[in-house]
């Protein structure tokens, strides 16, 4: 009862930055038809801002958690930034070219990794706590911050899901993906949208990315494994399916915190990649299909 | 059939072949073994794109083949040709079978289901403690007389393969593969069992993937399991959409030229990453349709600068 406890935490700790990641993947996706492997890059960056700035705010005598705040805030900015740029420059001209899109990140996904390396050094950073404690919940011992972390992450993302389903620029969203050609002919404006929407996957990258900094490790090339990661809960999910991005996400968790439990992580890992196989080759537009 | 071109196939490999001869210098072998294996994975790469998938699982098969190799040398103790066609021959097995399995889903799915097969392969292989593990296996050498000749043997191995895949191309059967890249339906409506033609050019591509890998090998002397991640895959279409996918020569030219361009940039201490996704981004921004893609032709004297019939069509896809 107790390791079921404390596994179905780690589900939901690891859970909720996975989703957040993979929503702002299966948006683009939606909306865009582009696989985007730079979706990443916009999380590393926003993580080793913080990693990096953090410690030198503190240095001028600032506390540490409003030296956090600000340093999450410059790095949603940079990685808003680099979204714009990848934007402009590259995904414009792609959108709903699937191969043509999948090769061009891949592409930028490289140059980045490069320019990060350059920046950033390769070294690992970690971070000293923002929030100090542990909290104890039907015997599942989790530290505060951890417990911080899911609080804000699920807010989010509840955020993001009655902003979809309920404003406005949700339903233009929404029809956009649905189909875009319709959408336009009831005078949705489709490329401004794909760029909110672009700018807002970026956005809940950077969040993850800040989320995530002070629990685990940062390194420059920390984005690629997570979007591996959500690679997969987003096609178990469904592409292009928001609640299919969330389940996925949730199975990614299960199977990290279940498998790196019983098993080691890398088994973990090949058994994620092993049912995605499967998923895509008999459910290939996933458990939730996108409309 | 049009002309297979075989005069300047003999040249340009007895050129190729010749210019071995004169490499002195570790350094100087291993550039001309790296140019030449890289553009046996770029037209293997590209052979599979004649039915229109990017086939990601290149990666494993070069790995699967440099593995072989490896098992046959080391462990085993068998003499050279063998080790060499060891890995080939299994590439062929686990090809058809897995092209068997996962060529009926098609694009963006396939692209993703061989990135997955990728992965699961190269955390296998770090698993298993007899090949080395993640440390991978050391001191897979080719017999002592045969070590000097090894640019030659690539080079020989390396352009027989791309004729041979130049040769399919435009048999027939090539022209079948472009058929159903353009439009699947329509070949099957003609009687074609496109599954089984799919899974013959994937089994071809995969093939030489092997023997790349096997060179590879052979060439290092050390791999390991991370030398065969999705990067591979993606460097060698880097080499494709630089050079240009319509011809197997853009191919081997984009493989010569980045690789020249990378090592020579490594010299000066530019990260890799650059070079390669540099080359992809420029390529996919202002090249199209790659270096082959360009105006070649208004170079040439008017009576070679007829375009042939089927390097339209590629074109206008």
């Amino acid at each position: 009862m107790q390791t079921a406890l404390q596994l179905l935490v780690t589900t939901l700790q690891i859970g909720a930055v996975y989703i957040l990641f993979s929503l702002g993947l299966t948006l683009v996706f939606g909306i865009m038809r582009v696989v985007n492997f730079v979706h990443g890059h916009f999380f590393a960056v926003s993580a080793l801002m913080v990693g990096v700035l953090v410690p030198k705010v503190v240095a001028t005598g600032l506390t540490i958690q409003s030296a956090y705040l600000i340093a999450a805030a410059a790095g949603i900015l940079v990685s808003l930034f680099l979204a714009l740029i990848v934007y402009k420059f590259g995904i414009a001209r792609f959108l709903r070219d699937l191969e043509g899109g999948f090769i061009l990140t891949m592409g930028l996904a490289l140059v980045l990794d490069g320019v990060f390396l350059e920046s950033f050094g390769g070294g690992v950073r970690s971070m000293p706590p923002i929030i100090e404690g542990n909290v104890t919940i039907l015997g599942a011992v989790l530290t505060t911050q951890r417990l911080v972390l899911c609080v804000v992450a699920a807010l989010l993302t509840g955020g993001l899901y009655w902003a979809l389903s309920a404003t406005k620029l949700g339903k233009a969203l929404r029809a956009v993906a649905a189909d875009h050609e319709a959408a336009m002919l009831q005078g949705i404006p489709y490329h401004g949208l794909a760029l909110i929407g672009f700018l807002l996957a970026a956005l809940m990258a950077s969040l993850a990315g800040v989320l995530i900094a002070p629990v685990s490790i940062v390194t420059p090339t920390m984005g690629t494994d997570y979007l591996m990661k959500s690679f997969v809960a987003v096609v178990v999910g469904g592409m292009g399916s928001v609640p299919g991005a969330i389940v996925g996400a949730l199975f990614i968790g299960v199977i990290e915190a279940v498998g790196g439990y019983f098993f080691d992580a890398s088994t973990a890992t090949i058994a994620m990649f092993v049912i995605v196989i499967f998923v895509l080759l008999f459910r290939p537009r996933g458990l939730i299909p996108h409309a | 059939m049009r002309s297979l071109h075989i005069r300047w196939w003999t040249v340009g490999a007895a050129f190729a072949i010749a210019a071995t001869f004169l490499v002195k210098g570790p350094y100087a072998a291993s550039l001309v073994n790296l140019v030449a294996i890289s553009a046996l994975i770029a037209a293997s790469l590209r052979f599979g794109m004649l039915i229109g998938e990017v086939s990601f699982a290149t990666s494993t098969f070069v790995g699967l083949g440099a593995y072989g190799a490896g098992i046959a040398t080391t462990i085993l103790h068998w003499p050279f040709l063998i080790a060499m066609v060891l890995g080939p021959l299994v590439v062929i097995g686990i090809s058809v079978l897995f092209g068997w399995v996962t060529l009926r889903i098609k694009g963006p799915y396939f692209m993703l289901i061989g990135f997955a097969f990728v992965e699961v392969v190269r955390i296998a292989l770090g698993k298993i403690a007899f090949i080395g593990g993640v440390a991978g296996m050391v001191g897979i050498f080719p017999p002592h007389f045969v070590d000097p000749w090894m640019p030659t043997i690539v080079m020989a191995v390396v352009t027989g393969l791309l004729f041979s895949l130049y040769v399919i191309e435009k048999s027939d059967f090539g022209k079948v593969l472009v058929a159903i890249r353009d439009n699947e339906d329509i070949a099957r409506t003609v009687g074609l069992n496109v599954l089984s033609l799919k899974i013959a050019c994937f089994a071809i591509a995969s093939f030489c993937a092997g023997v790349a890998g096997s060179l590879h090998g052979f060439v290092n002397n050390v791999i390991s399991p991370d030398d065969f991640g999705f990067m591979l895959t993606v460097f060698a279409l880097a080499f494709v959409k630089v050079g240009g996918e319509s011809s197997i020569f853009g191919a081997v030219a984009g493989a010569i030229i980045l690789v020249l361009i990378s090592s020579f940039a490594l010299g000066l201490g530019a990260a890799e990453q650059f070079v390669y996704g540099g080359a992809i981004v420029l390529a996919m921004l202002f090249l199209p349709q790659g270096l082959a893609g360009l105006p070649w032709r208004k170079c040439l004297p008017a009576r070679w600068a007829k375009r042939p019939a089927n390097l339209v069509n590629t074109v206008a896809r």
